[in-house]
């Protein structure tokens, strides 16, 4: 088994890597970031043996950040302020009324504009993918271990809160594939929605009463089964995520 | 260890009582099996010990329960946790945390254990259990008997002095359920655990429980050695079953008992059972198809045959390729490759009513197909889907279900209940082809006969094909016609019930286990086997 890296070393690398994020505004520098963090995670949980639901968080991201990307292109281009420069094309100009001056739909191209409107969504996108990489790598209940007593009581609820998405999905996948097979199909989330409130219901209460049972929340105090060590990996990787951030500014702005 | 003094339950806004004053007492190191039909409030009963009822139900409860001396009135349910270890019906409800070790020590972190007492003892269950090549894995990813494992594991690390067990093993398959089982046996005999167990398939644990208690549905309980419950209880296994239907003098519970007392029965040379007819009509036909799913085989050159009048059980461990092929027939995918034909059409392309009338099928959860908020609305938009006259749902209905009322909403219904609701609603249309997956999940013995009832009927009388994907060696038994064994996606095994049953001893039933090796699978079948063959040793 190899060993694995502090929980804390890659929500902190995150943390500096999207402070030079935001420091530099380079469109370069983002791209490379992104190709940067998914190779990292791809060839760590490749290798990794514990695989959690939050594994694919990454994969995931990588999709919505695309999607953001789109977005924010298609309102940057079509709808705001003209940014005066060398023009690609020209759509035709949708007339706003008197008191809406100022925004303007449609109107003239111009490659400062489409430039402009790329590398924000970039910007945005990139900050999504650098913490969905910290998550991929480590699962959020590792990290919440870490903390002190009184947030991880806290911390629990949350996480366990939102463990029950993922289950929810799988629920209402299966439920979907059910109706399917039957030959059910045009019914929509209606069909759906009764028998996932049911069973999200009877979950939740389960889930309540196993950790009743188990004694949580009963003592006041609370013990920890494992402190994670840092190794001299975890610190080497922190301090280059933040010597990343005067290297960048020096070479990307 | 346990004791109930004069215990009556009622949860609010109920007229019926649950229980009405329950007095015993469950001593130390005991292995206690509690019995009843659904409904009869069984798993009320295990929650009672370490106060989840009614603390965390709501419920009025008159008279007292003590645990190792402690009274659950005043305990709360975190108070009782290093004492009482409960596991619930369905493990994977009650997992907080992601991975196998996390989980085995929340308990204990709840509790403030010391962290070295915490790392021994997580070793000493993880080698007790057999989970160390598991013990970084998440969760999610373990099968069912592992995953049933963790649960039991994560409340024997607090080394509680009672263990309480709901239905552990309705959902593995014998294997698993066996090592489940034996585990639990050995828990009693090496660390004198209090053992308190509820369980359906009562074939699977009788040889390990010590006393019954048998719940009736009025609310009163007896508790007893198992051959004094069983001599005339409606619940029991068909090894009981047998020994009645034989007059033997004594019910046994284990299969070596029965053996020894139905030596007399056993000395003849049995006449081998007449093989039924084949029906010649094919009604799906499956060639060479194989399934790829995420970069894994889970279907590999399949072929198979289902004919008219034909109940095949398709047996094989979660995961074996089981869902993958009911897909495939269903029409739900096109397989990788290999072609799937009902009828002699592309499942894929039959929609609308006429393929409700060509495919039948029945999900693990039922109620996944319920979508209505009465019985009465279910019926009628199943006439309206399937395009029958008013009506015919509901006549179908009462037949299954007599007694239930159309107002009633469907979730309120027992699983029995909704099965039989399910199988109205998708009977009516008579398809040519009906498909069960997982049928007897939570089914107790009347629920069950009345599905094997329904199922013979419907294959025979009608000529339909049924398939039935299950773990329930009893119910295949009962019903299936033809085994065919999945696993890892190949076919290993296809053949008459009881040529397949009979070649594993972890799938033989009970009865055959007795009658070995004389290939009779079901009572009825041994008392018909030999009343003919004692008929024929007095003609000669």
């Amino acid at each position: 088994m190899t060993k694995t890296f502090h929980p804390l070393t890659w929500w902190i690398g995150a943390a500096a890597i999207a402070i030079a994020v935001l420091l530099t505004e380079n469109t370069i520098f983002n791209l490379l970031v992104v190709g940067g963090v998914s190779c990292l995670v791809y060839f760590i949980n490749r290798k990794s043996i514990e695989r959690t639901p939050w594994s694919g968080g990454l994969w995931f991201a990588l999709k919505i950040a695309a999607l953001i990307v789109a977005i924010r292109t298609f309102i940057g281009i079509a709808i705001g302020v003209p940014i005066p420069g060398t023009t690609i094309f020209e759509l035709p100009i949708l007339y706003l009324p008197e008191w809406m001056t100022g925004i303007r739909i449609g109107g003239a191209i111009t490659q400062e504009r489409l430039f402009f409107a790329v590398s924000e969504g970039v910007h945005i996108a990139t900050l999504i993918c650098i913490f969905a990489a910290a998550t991929s790598l480590t699962s959020p209940h590792r990290l919440l271990r870490q903390m002190p007593i009184f947030i991880y009581e806290f911390g629990v609820a949350l996480v366990i809160t939102t463990s029950v998405l993922p289950q929810l999905v799988a629920s209402a996948s299966r439920i979907k594939t059910a109706q399917r097979m039957r030959g059910i199909s045009r019914r929509g989330w209606s069909g759906v929605a009764l028998a996932l409130l049911e069973e999200s219901l009877a979950r939740s209460l389960d889930l309540a009463a196993a950790m009743d049972s188990r004694g949580y929340g009963f003592s006041r105090k609370r013990s920890r089964y494992k402190r994670e060590a840092i190794n001299f990996r975890d610190i080497t990787f922190v301090c280059s995520a933040i010597v990343l951030i005067p290297t960048s500014l020096a070479v990307f702005t | 260890m346990i004791s109930f003094n004069n215990v009556s339950l009622i949860y609010p806004n109920s007229v019926k009582t649950i229980f009405e004053n329950l007095t015993f007492t469950i001593d130390e190191g005991e292995m206690v099996l509690v019995i009843g039909a659904t409904g009869s409030g069984k798993s009320s009963l295990l929650r009672l010990i370490n106060g989840l009822v009614p603390h965390h139900t709501g419920g009025i409860l008159a008279g007292d329960i003590t645990v190792n001396g402690l009274s659950t009135t005043t305990t709360k349910p975190g108070g009782l946790a290093h004492l009482i270890g409960i596991v619930g019906q369905n493990p994977a409800h009650g997992f907080v945390t992601d991975t196998v070790e996390d989980e085995l020590v929340f308990g204990m972190e709840a509790l403030n254990f010391a962290s070295e007492v915490m790392r021994k003892r997580v070793e000493e269950i993880l080698d007790l259990l057999s989970l160390t090549h598991l013990r970084t894995r998440s969760i999610s990813t373990l099968s069912g008997g592992e995953q049933q494992r963790v649960a039991i594991g994560s409340a024997l690390v607090m080394h509680p002095k009672v263990l309480v067990l709901d239905e552990p093993t309705s959902a593995l398959d014998p294997i698993a359920a066996e090592e489940v089982l034996s585990i639990l046996h050995r828990l009693v005999h090496d660390l004198g655990l209090t053992v308190v167990i509820s369980e359906h398939r009562l074939e699977r644990v009788i040889g390990f429980a010590d006393r019954i208690i048998a719940i009736s549905s009025d609310g009163s309980a007896v508790i007893d050695l198992p051959e004094q419950i069983l001599k005339d209880s409606p619940i029991a296994p068909p090894i009981v079953h047998l020994a009645r239907a034989l007059n033997l003098d004594s019910v046994g519970t284990s299969v070596r008992e029965v053996r020894r007392m139905t030596t007399h029965l056993r000395d003849f040379t049995p006449l081998e059972n007449i093989d039924r007819e084949i029906n010649e009509k094919i009604v799906v036909e499956v060639r060479k198809i194989s399934h790829l799913y995420g970069g894994k085989t889970a279907l590999r050159n399949i072929s198979l045959d289902f004919r008219a009048g034909e109940i095949t059980a398709i047996m094989g461990r979660n995961g074996a390729g089981k869902s993958t092929l009911f897909k495939s027939i269903v029409g739900y995918h096109s397989p990788s490759s290999g072609i799937v034909r009902v009828l002699g059409e592309d499942p894929i392309k039959l929609q609308g009513r006429v393929r409700l009338s060509r495919i039948g099928y029945i999900p693990q959860e039922p109620s996944d197909l319920l979508i209505h908020t009465s019985v009465a609305k279910e019926c009628s938009a199943s006439d309206r889907d399937n395009g029958l006259p008013e009506g015919a749902t509901t006549e179908f209905l009462s037949r299954l279900l007599p007694t239930v009322s159309p107002d009633s909403h469907p979730r309120d219904l027992s699983e029995g209940q909704r099965l039989s609701l399910v199988l109205a609603i998708i009977l009516c249309s008579a398809p040519d082809i009906l498909i069960m997956d997982e049928p007897t999940r939570g089914l107790d013995y009347q629920a069950k006969s009345i599905l094997v009832d329904t199922l013979i009927s419907y294959a025979r009388n009608l000529g339909k094909c049924v398939l039935l994907a299950t773990h329930d060696v009893e119910l295949v038994a009962e019903a299936a016609d033809r085994v065919v064994f999945i696993a890892d996606g190949d076919v290993v095994a296809d053949g008459r019930t009881i040529d397949v049953l009979l070649s594993s001893p972890a799938f033989a039933p009970q009865v055959a286990k007795v009658m070995s090796p004389a290939p009779w699978l079901t009572v009825k079948q041994a008392l018909k086997g030999i009343s003919a063959a004692t008929g024929e040793d007095s003609a000669q």
